[in-house]
């Protein structure tokens, strides 16, 4: 077993995957309390599939891929924080719209440039194990704007998500808070979809903050739990993933979904038993 | 004369064509306790939220505390105001303890992080004295989700008391209590108003159970029909005006068995 993990910790490639991959899992799992909190995880469905038409742009355009997919799944996240209130269509029509609207985009898009220029597996289930250091350093300075943003706004977010009325009546700005936690969501949806991909991208958004809620009792435990199992999955995601050879983001997302269904059984089996 | 709390002038609110309120001007003195009544879609509701800025009149003037209301002063004249929405559109699922929906009703709740919040003796302070006036405070560390209907409405009067409020706007705030709990919590408005001055603007459709208790009430069905003060009748034209001609006024007085007056 230790032999096992020095070879773990040894070999180039984890080293070089490590630190991106529980830097991701730290953003996520921060972002991820704010989207059960304000149920919007179908939210991050529609971005990480509209990220493609994104990543298609940079692509048949030559821009520079993250920055490029960044922008415009913010713009997309904005876009249904807006749309619509104003059109009088509900939110999910709204993401259901554009998630299939920007996908369909990003596949006319991808179609058209040649088939070893692209790893479309990777866009789909993510890989985390070819992170280039210009990327990493990409991830880093989103991430590091996505953890201040919580930082500094989950309180306002978290009682806005408990009753946005009285938020409104207590004079926070919540239409303003709110298009700034669509944004923070957006951000965080493109990292993940280098570490898991665009399909399993909502696992990593979600699962986290959903073993949290089984045993967190507030806000600040909420989010510390949701780290500590989006940490622990990511590595233990990892290990498999080096060991068996698995894609690395469906191993992650697999264990998460391990983590959940252990976790809920034991919080089903102590509350019986009180 | 004292500033009144809230002094609204000529306003009017909704499509031009239908207005949902005409025409409304009134003024609420600190210390008083004002009763609003009227039918479904009278406007009650709406009135309270053009008060918090929520929602903009078309025309007319809103003074708070003197203060005509604007976007840049809203939030620090919001500082002093307690509400208390309806219960519709509401049911979170997020794992709370009552202690922390209370502190949510403290000045300042939405800081960073980094502050620590809500555990200065301080704050823990008024977080129990404000559950211990709607007799909350054997279950402040329960959670949130687990609470009865009735209970849970105690906890959201009290996260707006929390804030020391010198105007309350509460909007069928008995809806979800006990006969018991509806007479102790008028009672306790009415000390609010007797000891600290605090000015009180309650929708309420019972008229019965609140005019041993209020200052004055407003009859109101897009526009405000009567206001009568405390000991005077509300004619009877104006209830046929506001709910049509298939009710009958019962007029009560000290002497009413149905009413319960200490």
């Amino acid at each position: 077993m230790i032999d096992f993990l020095q070879q773990f910790f040894a070999s180039p490639v984890m080293q070089d995957a490590l630190p991106p991959a529980l830097f991701i899992a730290i953003v996520a799992s921060s972002m991820s309390v704010m989207i059960l909190a304000h149920r919007l995880s179908f939210l991050t469905v529609g971005i990480s599939h509209a990220s493609l038409a994104g990543l298609g742009l940079a692509i048949a355009f030559s821009l520079p891929l993250l920055p490029t997919a960044t922008a415009f799944c913010v713009g997309i996240a904005l876009l249904l924080a807006a749309l619509p209130k104003q059109r009088g269509i509900s939110e999910d029509t709204g993401t259901g719209l554009l998630f299939a609207g920007s996908m369909a985009l990003g596949i006319v898009l991808i179609s058209q440039v040649s088939r070893n220029q692209v790893d479309l597996f990777g866009l789909l289930f993510g890989n985390i194990l070819t992170v280039s250091t210009q990327e990493w350093h990409w991830l880093l300075f989103i991430g590091c704007i996505i953890l201040l943003a919580f930082i500094t706004m989950a309180r306002a977010w978290w009682s806005i998500a408990f009753d946005a009325i009285t938020a409104a009546a207590s004079g926070l700005p919540v239409s303003l808070l709110r298009l700034l936690l669509y944004a923070t969501v957006g951000l965080s949806v493109v990292m993940c979809v280098k570490l898991a991909g665009i399909v399993l991208t909502t696992g990593l958004m979600v699962l986290p903050a959903t073993c949290a809620w089984l045993w967190g009792r507030s806000l600040i435990a909420l989010w510390l739990l949701s780290m500590s199992f989006a940490i622990i999955g990511t590595f233990i995601g990892l290990l498999f993933s080096y060991n068996y050879d698995w894609p690395s983001g469906a191993t992650i997302v697999l264990t998460l979904c391990i983590m959940f269904i252990m976790s809920w059984g034991t919080a089903w089996l102590t509350q019986r038993n009180t | 004369m004292n500033t009144p709390v809230i002094s609204l002038s000529h306003i009017n609110f909704g499509p031009s064509k239908s207005l949902i309120l005409d025409d409304i001007s009134l003024e609420l003195e600190a210390g008083h306790f004002m009763g609003i009544v009227g039918p479904n879609g009278a406007g009650k509701s709406t009135i309270l939220s053009i008060v918090t800025g929520r929602l903009q009149p078309n025309s007319g003037h809103i003074d708070l505390f003197g203060e005509c209301l604007k976007r840049f002063n809203r939030y620090r004249l919001l500082k002093k105001i307690g509400y208390l929405h309806q219960l519709h559109d509401y049911a979170p699922n997020l794992p709370l303890k009552v202690r922390d929906i209370v502190a949510m009703g403290l000045h300042d709740y939405a800081k960073p992080l980094w502050q620590r919040f809500g555990s200065t003796s301080h704050q823990h302070a008024d977080i129990v004295q404000a559950l211990q006036h709607v007799e909350m405070d054997h279950l402040i560390d329960h959670d949130f989700r687990q609470l009865s209907g009735g209970q849970q409405q105690r906890v959201r009067l009290a996260r707006a008391l929390v804030r020391k409020p010198k105007l309350l706007l509460l909007d069928e705030p008995a809806a979800a209590l006990d006969s018991k709990q509806q007479q102790k919590l008028y009672t306790l408005l009415r000390q609010l108003c007797d000891t600290q001055g605090v000015a009180i603007m309650m929708v309420e459709h019972d008229i019965a159970a609140i005019t041993g208790h209020v200052d004055s009430v407003a009859c109101l069905n897009r526009s405000i029909h009567h206001h009568a003060m405390k000991g005077e009748q509300i004619p009877e034209d104006v209830w046929h005006q506001m709910y049509g001609q298939h009710m009958h006024v019962i007029a009560h007085d000290t002497s009413c068995i149905g009413c319960h007056h200490d």
